[in-house]
């Protein structure tokens, strides 16, 4: 069985946010919920790095050992998924989460919050595929057209892959393999001399 | 036969050696050192560590803790749910309640305004541990829009609460203050633990309700401040996660509270529910359960 994983390239990740974009646009997610960001360190000095930092649909994942009513779960393939009818909106899973991830939409003046939303690996929900309700509540569901997910097909540096890990590592280490780090890097001399 | 000059310059050949390895070792790290600062390459790790410190910066700190807390809590709700009630139940078999003749002399105990603040508060607080306990034991209740339900009238019943309780406060804080003669009630143990019916000191209030009194406004601050940060998440997560054990532990004692307060002023003391609705208690109860407050 594939596991389905993120992994950010940090070598080509220009900080361009488009990830970020497409993820909204393309799931409906409203405004003030962001289900990925990109984090840059050292920016405008030597040594800048960005990642795109989403739910990383960990193994033994801390919000499935804290959530209260069980509405985080896992599928075979890896995907961590919520169940937006079971969800309460507690927000444990957000303090348990090493990566921030979880997102609740701002409720009304009492500060009340709605259930908690998150990338779903554009696997959609656990509401029946390709259904209106699994559109509403948790966006497209490109596994199940056989597509990669939004933020990794559209992202333009193809830093950002997504997928089977097996496959994906692969990639990774051809493309370190034939790229060189650090000094080795095609276009170091030219960028840093 | 090797004669002891030729064994010395062997060791001297060692020696000489030794030091122009180390000193070649040395040479080859201060040149790495040199081309790793002039062409600024740091280690991926290093970098990883960077975006940790921006992500999630004290996650390893609170987060096992937290991941275990959150377990145990539940079954310490439980525990104490059931366990405070059943101790209950024993001394109302074993001790039985209090009876006081109701006849002879009427105090008057509580004002209008005491009462109808009381009331309101205890309206507010009811809810606040009815719908809290559903927050806690959300998958008895199936999660879902029930228990969001419970967690938005949980919400504004803090606000309520807070602003229903500041007069109580105000009206009560006077005689909540605690004295020395309070020491000594707490060792009879209010006298609930005998059948007979004899003098323990306490003023307009005993230690009991002064106890309830101080978890229920001071300790309902505390959930109040701990329970908005946890509402709107305005902190850091290590931040909310120390909120929230404060927030479950204190809920804990103050529903164990809670649950005395009602046998006490249901079951315990006949006629005791009765003086908060009309204001009068009895001469007897009060020379017996208040009596430094008529002298």
């Amino acid at each position: 069985m594939a596991r389905m994983k993120f992994l950010c390239d940090i070598e080509r990740c220009i900080d361009c946010k488009g990830c970020v974009i497409a993820c909204k646009e393309g799931n409906g997610v409203p405004v003030g919920i962001n289900r990925r960001r990109v984090i840059t360190i050292n920016q405008g000095k030597p040594g800048e790095k960005s990642i795109s930092i989403s739910c990383m649909h960990c193994s033994d994942a801390p919000c499935i050992a804290v959530c209260p009513v069980n509405a985080i779960y896992q599928r075979d393939d890896g995907i961590v998924l919520v169940n937006k009818d079971v969800c309460i909106g507690c927000g444990y899973c957000f303090i348990a989460c090493p990566f921030g991830v979880p997102q609740f939409p701002k409720g009304d003046t009492f500060g009340k919050r709605g259930v908690m939303d998150k990338c779903t690996f554009c696997a959609g929900g656990p509401a029946p595929n390709f259904s209106e309700k699994e559109r509403r509540l948790y966006g497209q569901n490109r596994i199940a057209e056989g597509k990669v997910p939004l933020c990794a097909a559209m992202c333009s540096t193809k830093a950002l892959l997504a997928g089977d890990g097996d496959v994906i590592s692969r990639i990774f280490q051809e493309r370190v393999a034939r790229r060189g780090t650090g000094a080795k890097a095609p276009g170091w001399s030219t960028a840093y001399k | 036969m090797k004669t002891n000059m030729q064994k010395q310059r062997i060791q001297y050949i060692v020696q000489i050696g030794t030091v122009i390895v180390c000193l070649l070792i040395c040479c080859f790290c201060f040149a790495s050192e040199l081309i790793i600062k002039r062409y600024g390459l740091v280690s991926s790790t290093q970098i990883f560590k960077e975006f940790h410190v921006v992500a999630s910066p004290q996650w390893h700190h609170y987060a096992s803790d937290f991941i275990t807390f959150v377990h145990k809590a539940g079954r310490l709700y439980v525990w104490v749910l059931f366990g405070v009630p059943l101790l209950f139940l024993l001394h109302f078999l074993v001790i039985g309640p209090k009876k006081f003749s109701h006849t002879g002399k009427k105090i008057y105990f509580y004002s209008v305004v005491t009462r109808l603040f009381h009331w309101l508060c205890a309206l507010c607080f009811s809810l606040l541990v009815f719908t809290g306990l559903m927050i806690v034991f959300a998958k008895t209740f199936g999660g879902g829009s029930t228990v969001l339900l419970a967690r938005t009238i949980h919400i504004w019943c803090a606000y309520a609460f807070l602003i229903v309780a500041t007069p109580l406060f105000l009206i009560w804080l006077k005689d909540m203050i605690p004295a020395p003669h309070d020491l000594m009630w707490l060792l009879k143990a209010g006298g609930y633990l005998s059948k007979q019916t004899n003098q323990v000191p306490a003023g307009k209030f005993n230690f009991g309700q002064k106890m309830w009194f101080w978890l229920a406004f001071a300790g309902g601050v505390v959930m109040f401040y701990t329970g908005y940060y946890l509402s709107t998440m305005g902190v850091s997560q290590a931040q909310m996660a120390a909120f929230l054990k404060i927030h479950l532990i204190l809920g804990l004692f103050i529903l164990a509270f809670f649950i005395t307060h009602l046998y006490m002023s249901l079951f315990a003391i006949k006629g005791s529910l009765k003086s908060m609705i009309e204001g009068y208690k009895w001469e007897e109860e009060v020379r017996a359960l208040h009596g430094k407050m008529l002298k």
